[in-house]
């Protein structure tokens, strides 16, 4: 499974990693075009080195919030010499920092930035940074955001929200030449031999139309924006772990289910023993009222304060006295059934 | 950067609410330095809580001409006619609606508001069929969009949208009585029109306006955090608007679960969808209405299913802390980018006011010939009153006999009366 900072891992589902694969290989005629490539949010470096093979550029930044996360992408991507920067990209001093270093690297810079934008609390500065170093030294931009209208998750880590109309008001902002790609999902099957041998196929997908719903969204912009390439990967899908992580999900339904049901038999038996016992508790009442009325009676028969009645209340004023006025038995009231 | 936001007053309205709202987050950014500008004598009770902010000021009009801003920033029709006045290096307009919208035909502030849109300004909007239509009519201009967001501590989405599984259908419904295109009493009526049971609560400030009304319960005005409240307990938020600019309130309840029945107004596209998160109506069906309402109280499962995607919405809406960093980028390229040209802008602005005219003139015209046709009417009656015999008639109503003899004709008489007054 992914990491708690959302960094792709060896873990993390094939969907997951194809799809940041997918991204970095769009951009790979860009990167390894000969320029000074920045991978921005660079994480472990597994998506980028999946997509780029075993070619590399000759020189590259990688650039993220942790220094831990920068080294193992170097070690990732095979590149000890790259520059590794720990920087925050809400800050202009840091983004300054990683656009000198850049340039020194020479002309024409590209600088990737997946899934980073929505991590950041500001992105004001990153824009203002890039449409500059576009402007200014040439250099081209490949950016993404997921479509958070798709995924109805509340992501804790994610500082801002993106959709169709959000990254609309985005590519407004964006210099006026620029590319827009949209990333859309794929399913799929394969057919192979008996002894499961690994093989390889090429695939014809037919993708877009009309209800297309894309996961991400992706724009290029800077001097070589239009070299963006478009492209499709599909990887084995881990039936096993798939499978796992769907049972789980299942029997935790099953037994959340259970416990409900069981809750609600429970809670039906409860009512119902609360229903007996109140019915109870009346007929008691309903007894013990004739009882004290009968002894009441009797009480002031004899002459006696009532009892379970406050002292003052409880003497008859005009009663009679204690002694020789005892009622004949006949007279007496009857107990109560 | 100096930016300076002109609005009439600081009084309660959505429309300053916004503006406030984006004064407020730009302030926080460094380097910035927010002025609201009051155009207008302040009057009532005003938006509060920017107080202790140390970038965000409140100037009268006079106060801002002695200063200088970067961009001028207009925020209703009626603000430009100061935005001129200020020193500043651009000039804007925050565009919230096509107010002329807002008057009814033959009302002259309606050609006003329509030639606001003309000015050599560049254009910000918080809805993208604002900016549609803005393209068409102001190619020359640039036009930004800054969708307003959503005060997620107040209106923050809740974890899970409520579910109603028998209680009646509690229906919402907002909006001021005194605007005519809110139409709060239609939505009022088509509530009142349901045969399942429900429970309907209206939240109004202005209960004068409102008058005595077919609901359960009205209350208000509410504060935003008394509104969020009302709006988790109900399932459905109901708005006949006619016209609207960004459509916010089904948008706040569906933060808090709740779906809406509402009018394909400006502004529900951009996060309506019918059949998914909530239900369109037609134009002035309220028995039309009064059925769907009744749907969704029968058919809870599909209650259900529209407020559960009414949150899911709800989620993926920017914050006010990201709608002003749009905010503050658009300003950023208004500041940087050339300023609008003036000639294309004058161009339009003559086309407008020639078609403005002739439009005005075609009124009036219509109102003179109406006046001289009722005049040469009006003689006619008088000469007919002053004729012999009707003169005696009219002497012979004060005779008690004439006057019982005429009772049964009152309602012809009466009828007469009116068409003749």
């Amino acid at each position: 499974m992914s990491d708690w900072q959302e960094r792709i891992t060896h873990e993390t589902a094939p969907a997951i990693r194809s799809e940041h694969e997918l991204r970095y290989r769009v951009a790979a005629p860009l990167i390894l075009a000969g320029g000074p490539w920045a991978d921005l949010g660079c994480g472990n470096g597994l998506a980028a080195a999946a997509a780029l093979g075993d070619e590399r550029p000759a020189h590259a930044v990688l650039v993220d919030i942790e220094q831990d996360a920068v080294a193992a992408a170097a070690r990732a991507l095979g590149l000890p010499d790259a520059g590794m920067l720990a920087a925050d990209l809400t800050d202009p001093a840091d983004l300054q920092r990683i656009g000198e270093a850049l340039v020194a690297l020479g002309e024409g810079p590209v600088v990737s930035c997946f899934e980073v934008i929505e991590h950041l609390s500001s992105f004001l500065a990153l824009l203002a940074w890039s449409t500059e170093l576009a402007r200014e030294h040439a250099a081209t931009f490949v950016l993404s955001v997921p479509n958070d209208a798709f995924w109805s998750i509340r992501n804790p880590h994610h500082r801002t929200s993106w959709s169709e109309g959000a990254f609309d008001e985005l590519r407004q902002l964006l210099p006026a030449e620029h590319t827009l790609m949209r990333q859309v999902a794929l399913s799929g099957s394969a057919m192979l031999g008996w002894e499961a041998t690994p093989e390889r196929h090429e695939l014809a997908v037919a993708v877009g139309g009309s209800a297309t719903v894309p996961t991400h969204f992706i724009a290029a912009f800077g001097a070589r924006h239009q070299d963006l390439e478009r492209a499709a990967v599909a990887v084995q899908t881990d039936m096993g772990a798939q499978r796992r992580w769907e049972r789980e999900r299942e029997s935790n339904v099953a037994l959340a289910q259970g416990t409900v049901a069981e809750q609600a038999a429970a809670m039906r038996a409860q009512e119902a023993t609360i229903a007996e016992q109140r019915e109870q508790l009346r007929e008691q009442t309903a007894e013990f009222d004739a009882w004290r009325t009968y002894i009441h009676e009797l009480e002031r028969e004899l002459g006696r304060p009532l009892s379970g009645a406050p002292a003052e209340d409880s003497r008859q004023p005009d009663g009679p006295s204690q002694e020789g006025t005892a009622p004949a038995p006949a007279d007496r009231a009857e107990p109560p059934a | 950067m100096r930016v300076a936001f002109l609005v009439n007053d600081l009084q309660l309205s959505g429309g300053v609410g916004v503006v406030v709202q984006h004064a407020r987050q730009l302030s926080t950014i460094d380097g910035w330095d927010i002025t609201l500008v009051l155009v207008r004598e302040p009057e009532g009770p005003s938006w509060h809580g920017y107080e202790h902010l140390p970038h965000l000021h409140v100037r009268s009009r006079e106060q801002a001409l002695a200063e200088r801003y970067d961009v001028a920033v207009a925020t209703w029709w009626e603000t430009t006619f100061t935005l001129f006045e200020l020193s500043a290096e651009r000039y804007a307009y925050f565009v919230q609606s096509l107010e002329d919208r807002f008057y009814r035909h033959d009302e002259a502030e309606r050609l006003g508001a329509a030639l606001t849109l003309d000015l050599p300004v560049a254009f910000i909007t918080e809805a993208s069929w604002i900016r549609d239509t803005l393209a068409s009519m102001r190619p020359d201009a640039p036009c930004y969009v800054v969708r307003n967001g959503i005060e997620k501590n107040v209106f923050g989405p809740i974890e899970q949208a409520p579910v109603n599984v028998s209680d009646p259908l509690r229906v919402l419904i907002e909006g001021s009585p005194s605007s005519w295109f809110k139409h709060v009493h239609d939505a009022i009526n088509a509530a009142s029109a349901m045969r399942e049971p429900h429970h309907v609560t209206v939240v109004c400030g202005e209960r004068k306006a409102l008058g005595e009304v077919a609901a359960d319960e009205v209350v208000g005005p509410l504060s935003h955090r008394e509104m969020a409240a009302a709006y988790e307990r109900c399932d459905v938020v109901l708005k006949l608007s006619s016209v609207e600019g960004m459509f916010g309130p089904p948008l706040e309840g569906f933060h808090r679960g709740a779906t809406c029945i509402v009018t394909p107004v400006t502004g529900h596209e951009e996060y309506v969808e019918h059949g998914w998160n909530g239900l369109l109506t037609d134009w002035e069906d309220l028995r039309g209405t009064a059925r769907q309402l009744d749907l969704l109280a029968r058919d809870r499962e599909l209650l259900a299913l529209l407020r559960t995607n009414a949150l899911e919405t709800a989620r993926a809406w920017p914050s006010w802390e990201q709608s002003s960093q749009f905010m503050a980028a658009a300003l950023t390229a208004i500041a940087q980018g050339p300023a609008p040209a003036a000639a294309p802008a004058a161009e339009r602005l003559l086309a407008d006011l020639r078609g403005g005219l002739e439009i005005y003139h075609g009124h009036l015209r219509e109102r003179v010939d109406y006046a001289r046709r009722a005049m040469r009417f009006e003689r006619r009656i008088a000469r007919v009153r002053a004729s012999a015999p009707v003169r005696r008639l009219l002497a012979i109503r004060r005779y008690r006999l004439v006057k019982l003899l005429a009772w049964p004709l009152r309602p012809l008489t009466a009828r007469a009366r009116r068409l003749l007054s």
